[in-house]
């Protein structure tokens, strides 16, 4: 059984993939990085838990996170964007700015899009992964499939 | 140099894509539609000139070093493109996995790669007496511009029925 | 009262904003998830509705109006342009999908509501209003993606075989077509240096010819073969017979009319010159779309195949119009797109009715086969009536629509010296006539042929069902029959399309002065983006 390479390589890297989601999502604001990056970057740890561990496997972690990602991504998205109508512009870009231990911390809807775009990208991908291994399982014949141990 | 050598490129994706469309069979479709997409994210990136070392944003203070517009515009980096590209590669990227969900679910339905129509010529040709008995089967109103297709929905629409009439 | 111009964007807003809210439910019971969505759709296109018909009224009270999304000046951000024709599609498209809406709420069959058909319509609805109202060529290549992706999952819901075999040409067909527009799009930001649709007007007169005819060439096939026009048009007839019947009365009214739109909007603004240079060109193209559709659909041996290949027929007639848009004519200039305009609005209106009756016949009987159907109209006498007018109506019978429209190009192709093309057009209506009759007969006239199926005639439905197309043949009687203020609205959007000095001054009058200081993007300079 191949899969247990694959199995500790998820167990190993996914976690650092998401961090690293998470780092260059934060990063993208003033440097090379941003929403969608990471989402994919989300999308490929995914990924790796569905070859690893196969579609039943991911959506018992994931749970029912997955679903309704897409939706809330658009939401806050589009609540972006109309936070912006409130400046007489769509899309437009407004920040607060506050002092958290010295440092400046700016917050706006740049970076409410940018996690939209993200969530988006994630809920795309990951939705389209899970239903090409799901069809790919149901065309394989149960003979040759090897359900991962629990 | 470099633009032309980008434009060749460009052309042979280009010529590429069109060789693999034309070819018969699905994954080849959607391998040609992926060059293509690639040949023209490509041209997008030519649009904004090529430049090398050259910064995408320029401050005040380097227009007024630099003396003229002109003499800015040779040391500058047109950003615009590659969010063009960007977008599109998006949309792109959408897009095939639509087109591959697609091709996956037809796959599955015919267990073949071959493409709509196509089918209906490899079942006429393979099979000598296939196309006629094919033809009889269809209603009198069918003998019309796109036969094969129709063949196609009536034997994907009603397979039981097809095999009743192929009974009978 | 000036509303502020944030207005201008509700079009796009509000059906993204209801369709990203209605996929929150995802994890809910399917039930209580169809019902939501189903809600949220109802109320988007209601609202849609209404803000459409507020924008008409606005436009033509205080004139074209333009916001700069992000308050960035002209050539620099997004701009989004509303004149009158802008208004009138926007107004057809959210009536059309509201009159549709009722027609879906009795017909889909819950499965492809689970599916997502309710958030999806609103998807397209939100790409045809931002084609419409943008006024940015990527945001219009954006856009127009938008309403392809929804396109082909409304195309593909439910995945029965044939959809996937239609559903696959669609894709390729139409990718192939927005690939061009992107080509188009990077060319003229290349060539020009700009992407803004009132700073292109500016320059693309000033480029050498060249430059021009390879864009216009571009955005030519790209936008024809959205529109199924000649050489492009196999994706149509191969792919609006499979879906529901819902999806393809909804895309008959929006889909193909977004390609027309667009080329109504983009050759007048940018090629004025190309316009007359090739008119041959365009009216060859607008010909052979005639005669290739209804020849085409002499052949089909269903309603759907047969009635989509009236469609492309009937784009014919508006390529025509676009061909004579700027031949001067007794009733002025522009007289030529004005009359392709009303041509558009009285098309979307009786094919879609159209559409959606012989889909009632479809889903009532449980086939579209003009072999099996016949002697309907001694059970469904009100529904034969309405498709007879509207069949009457496309085919250009006083006192329709349709009748008006068609007098009229051909008043205006005459004018314009192009007896040719006037002669194949009404040759084509001889044919669409018969054509149409022969549709007519075999579904309503001579004796049933076939019991309908017992669980599908619950008396609620059919009021549902036809109550859409009946308002649909109402409205376009009332345009045949008083046709002065509709003459009325559509010259003064076919003055404002051909107003280019009027569109740019709109978008920012800074635009033009501008000109004089900055250098063309062809001249060796990469673009004036740096310089602004």
């Amino acid at each position: 059984m191949t899969e247990i390479y694959l199995r500790l390589v998820d167990r190993i890297l996914t976690p650092i993939l998401l961090l690293i989601a998470i780092f260059l999502f934060l990063r993208g604001h003033d440097l090379p990085g941003g929403g969608f990056i990471a989402g994919l970057v989300a999308a490929a740890a995914i990924e790796l838990t569905i070859l690893a561990l196969g579609s039943t496997a991911t959506r018992d972690r994931y749970g029912p996170w997955l679903a309704p990602l897409l939706g809330i991504g658009l939401t806050v998205a589009v609540t972006a964007a109309l936070i912006g109508m409130a400046g007489g512009g769509f899309f437009l870009g407004r920040w607060i700015q506050f002092e958290v231990a010295g440092e400046t911390l700016k917050l706006g809807t740049p970076q409410l899009f940018d996690l939209g775009v993200m969530l988006v990208v994630v809920g795309m991908a990951v939705t389209y992964l899970l239903r090409l291994s799901e069809a790919a399982e149901a065309a394989t014949p149960s003979a040759e499939r090897q359900e991962p141990r629990p | 140099m470099t633009a032309l050598m980008l434009a060749l490129l460009v052309g042979l994706l280009f010529a590429c894509g069109t060789y693999l469309v034309l070819q018969r069979g699905q994954i080849k479709l959607v391998l040609g539609l992926g060059l293509f997409t690639h040949a023209i994210n490509l041209a997008l990136f030519g649009t904004g000139r090529l430049t090398r070392g050259a910064p995408p944003l320029v401050d005040g203070e380097s227009v007024k070093a630099a003396g003229s517009a002109a003499a800015l515009f040779a040391r500058y980096a047109d950003p615009l493109p590659q969010a063009l590209i960007l977008t599109a590669i998006v949309i792109s990227f959408g897009m095939t996995a639509f087109i591959v969900m697609l091709i996956f679910r037809r796959d599955a339905l015919t267990g073949s790669d071959l493409l709509p129509g196509e089918l209906a010529a490899v079942v006429n040709t393979a099979d000598p007496f296939a196309e006629f008995t094919l033809r009889m089967q269809l209603p009198e109103a069918a003998d019309d511009y796109d036969l094969l297709q129709y063949e196609l929905d009536e034997l994907y629409d009603h397979p039981e029925r097809e095999v009743e009439n192929a009974r009978e | 009262m000036t509303p502020h111009p944030t207005v201008l964007i509700l079009p796009v807003a509000l059906p993204l904003l209801l369709g990203a809210i209605s996929l929150l439910f995802q994890s809910m019971g399917p039930d209580r998830r169809v019902a939501l969505q189903r809600t949220l759709a109802g109320l988007g296109l209601f609202a849609n509705l209404a803000v459409a018909g507020f924008l008409l009224f606005w436009v033509l009270q205080s004139g074209p109006q333009a916001f700069q999304l992000g308050l960035w000046p002209a050539p620099f951000g997004i701009t989004v342009y509303l004149d009158t024709l802008t208004a009138l599609m926007l107004v057809m498209v959210g009536l059309l999908s509201l009159l549709i809406y009722p027609f879906a709420l009795a017909t889909i069959d819950p499965e492809r509501a689970q599916l997502g058909f309710f958030p999806m319509m609103l998807f397209l609805l939100m790409g045809a209003n931002g084609a419409f109202i943008t006024g940015d060529l990527f945001n219009l290549y954006v856009f127009y993606e938008v309403l392809l992706m929804a396109s082909f999952v409304l195309l593909t819901l439910g995945g029965t075989p044939s959809q996937i075999n239609g559903g696959i040409r669609y894709v390729v067909l139409n990718l192939m077509g927005s690939m061009m527009l992107l080509l188009g799009a990077g060319i003229t930001y290349g060539t020009l240096g700009t992407l803004n649709m009132a700073h292109i007007a500016v320059r693309m007169v000033e480029a050498p010819y060249t430059v021009q005819a390879l864009i216009a060439g571009l955005l030519l096939v790209a936008f024809g073969a959205k529109a199924a026009a000649f050489p492009a048009f196999f994706w149509l007839p191969s792919s609006y017979h499979t879906p529901h019947p819902v999806v393809t009365a909804l895309f008959s009214g929006v889909l193909t009319k977004v390609g027309v739109y667009s080329l109504f909007r983009v050759f007048p603004l940018f090629f004025p010159t190309l316009l007359a240079t090739w008119q041959p060109l365009l009216l060859t193209v607008a010909g052979l779309t005639m005669v290739v559709g209804v020849l085409g659909a002499f052949a089909q041996p269903t309603i759907r195949r047969l009635l989509s290949f009236h469609i492309i027929s009937q784009i014919g007639y508006m390529l025509m119009g676009l061909g004579v848009a700027l031949s001067p004519s007794a009733y002025g200039v522009g007289f030529g797109l004005a009359l392709a305009i009303l041509f558009l609005i009285h098309n979307q209106l009786v094919k879609t009715a159209l559409l959606l009756g012989g889909g009632a016949v479809e889903l009532e009987m449980g086939t579209g086969k003009l072999s099996e159907l016949g002697g309907l109209v001694h059970s469904r006498p009100l529904q034969a009536t309405l498709f007879l007018v509207a069949a009457f109506a496309l085919a250009g019978f006083p006192p329709t629509s349709g009748f008006i429209g068609k007098l009229g190009l051909l008043e205006v192709t005459f004018a314009a010296g192009q007896w040719p093309i006037a002669a194949v057009s009404v040759f084509v209506s001889l044919l669409t006539t018969m054509s149409m009759i022969r549709l007519w007969q075999s579904i309503f006239w001579g004796k049933p042929r076939l019991a309908p199926p017992p669980e599908v005639r619950a008396p609620g439905r059919t009021l549902w069902t036809t109550t859409p197309s009946a308002i649909l043949v109402a409205i376009s009687l009332a345009i045949g029959v008083a046709a002065q203020p509709m003459l009325a609205l559509v010259q003064t959007a076919a003055s404002q399309a051909i107003d280019r000095a009027g569109y740019v001054r709109t978008v920012n009058p800074a635009l033009t002065e501008q000109e004089r200081s900055l250098p063309l993007g062809i001249q060796s300079q990469p673009s004036e983006r740096a310089g602004g």
